[in-house]
């Protein structure tokens, strides 16, 4: 135990875009909802939607 | 090094201290301990076994204490009660199920049921009479998180009144039992502390494999209620027709799928049943590993499950399962990306199934089990 890690877990959503199809993984923001509308892409003028929403654990 | 020690030359007599003029002090060092562990010995394991378990019930206790602060102020911030609500919430921590006498086991499905449910909506108003401004989505929140505070605040009481007990009856074998099981219930337990975290974010959690799946699959789809907290898409695919169920989302809720199951068949005709849910995985087995087979996939208590397989053995409906494997924590806490990533695997894996599983122009339920929270439709 003395020598145990300390874990510490970020949670990231992933954006496709509708058009292109292009994903993007960003931190995770409050009001961040599965499956629904997210952001302008940012290689073409189409929208995103969240994809997935998941958390990716480090130890420190 | 080694030359400094001569380990052929040992003088047994000696070491043993059994030659006549040994020494009587030497003989009691020996025969004392001996003495000590023949008739203290189990006091002795007592107080070893004590002291780790005493660790073991301090974190508990620190759970239970945390679990309880988090959903005060939780409450406090996102509800704004005008009175301070930690004396509320306290009389509800402190509520527990007596499950129905299994003496006569006839029925007793129906009454664990009829308990568990009236639990259930005796929380839901009640929470819902004190904050009466709360909507559905914040409500069931609440009330998960409260379920995890009760739970932890069960678990302390339980694991602290077997130490106790067996402390008080100075009586070691009394508590070996506590330190066989303990490290299962620290990991539940655990476990329990880390899924508030998500469920308070309304984040998916990895239970909620099979409501992202079906959830996905019914994004193009007209939605109904047809149970409580329980929606249905009809929609088809290659000539059969489905019904795509599961718990309304983003709500932290498991919905009622066996009682939307039995409206449905009371109207359609089904051909299968496919359940789509996340499985406790066996130590060694890899975690977000996918894996099918037969049977109503669901967990909980044992009552959809038996509904599930009733409604299913009336009616003849094959019923088959789609499970996404993971532990215990991965499958309360912020889904993982394992476990995230599988979600459109499983998805081809369910239209194979259903190819498989059914001819042209028959009907299917596809169940997404488990907790929808964070997880619309």
């Amino acid at each position: 135990m003395m020598f145990s890690k300390k874990k510490i877990t970020t949670a990231y959503t992933v954006e496709k875009c509708t058009k292109c199809g292009m994903l993007r993984k960003r931190k995770f923001a409050e009001g961040d909802v599965l499956f629904t509308e997210s952001s302008k892409c940012t290689s073409c003028d189409g929208m995103t939607n969240i994809e997935k929403i998941f958390g990716e654990t480090i130890e420190q | 090094m080694l030359s400094l020690v001569n380990f052929t030359n040992f003088d047994f007599d000696q070491l043993f201290a059994m030659s006549d003029d040994t020494n009587p002090i030497m003989m009691l060092i020996w025969i004392i301990p001996i003495i000590l562990f023949v008739f203290y010995g189990q006091r002795i394991q007592l107080y070893i076994t004590s002291s780790e378990i005493k660790k073991g019930i301090k974190k508990l206790y620190g759970f239970k204490v945390e679990s309880r602060k988090e959903l005060i102020d939780y409450i406090t911030k996102t509800l704004k009660p005008k009175d301070d609500p930690t004396k509320k919430i306290d009389r509800f921590l402190d509520y527990f199920t007596i499950l129905p006498v299994d003496m006569d086991p006839n029925g007793i499905v129906d009454k664990v049921r009829h308990t568990v449910r009236s639990r259930e909506d005796y929380t839901r108003e009640h929470v819902k009479s004190l904050f009466p401004e709360i909507s559905d989505f914040e409500l069931t929140k609440i009330q998960t998180i409260l379920e995890i505070a009760s739970s932890l605040q069960m678990i302390y009481k339980i694991v602290n009144h077997m130490f106790l007990t067996a402390k008080k009856q100075n009586n070691y074998p009394l508590i070996l039992p506590l330190q066989m099981i303990l490290p299962f219930v620290m990991e539940q337990a655990e476990a329990m502390k880390e899924a508030i975290p998500a469920f308070k974010a309304g984040q998916p959690v990895g239970d909620g494999i099979g409501s992202m799946v079906v959830g996905k699959m019914m994004l193009e789809c007209e939605k109904e209620t047809i149970a409580f907290q329980t929606v249905l898409a009809k929609t088809e695919f290659e000539t059969r027709k489905l019904f795509l169920l599961k718990a309304e989302g983003p709500s932290s809720t498991v919905g009622r799928p066996a009682d939307a199951l039995e409206t449905i068949v009371s109207i359609n005709k089904l051909d299968a049943i496919i359940m789509v849910d996340a499985a406790l995985k066996m130590e060694g087995e890899d975690s977000a590993s996918i894996a099918q087979g037969f049977g109503a996939a669901i967990g909980g208590i044992g009552v959809e499950r038996f509904q599930i397989e009733a409604i299913a053995t009336k009616n003849n409906i094959p019923v088959f399962s789609i499970v996404v494997k993971q532990s215990v924590k991965e499958s309360i806490t912020l889904m993982t990306k394992e476990i995230a990533n599988q979600a459109d695997d499983v998805r081809s894996q369910v239209y194979e199934m259903i190819q498989e599983s059914t001819k042209q122009g028959q009907s299917v339920v596809i169940i997404g089990v488990g907790n929808t929270a964070g997880v619309p439709q």
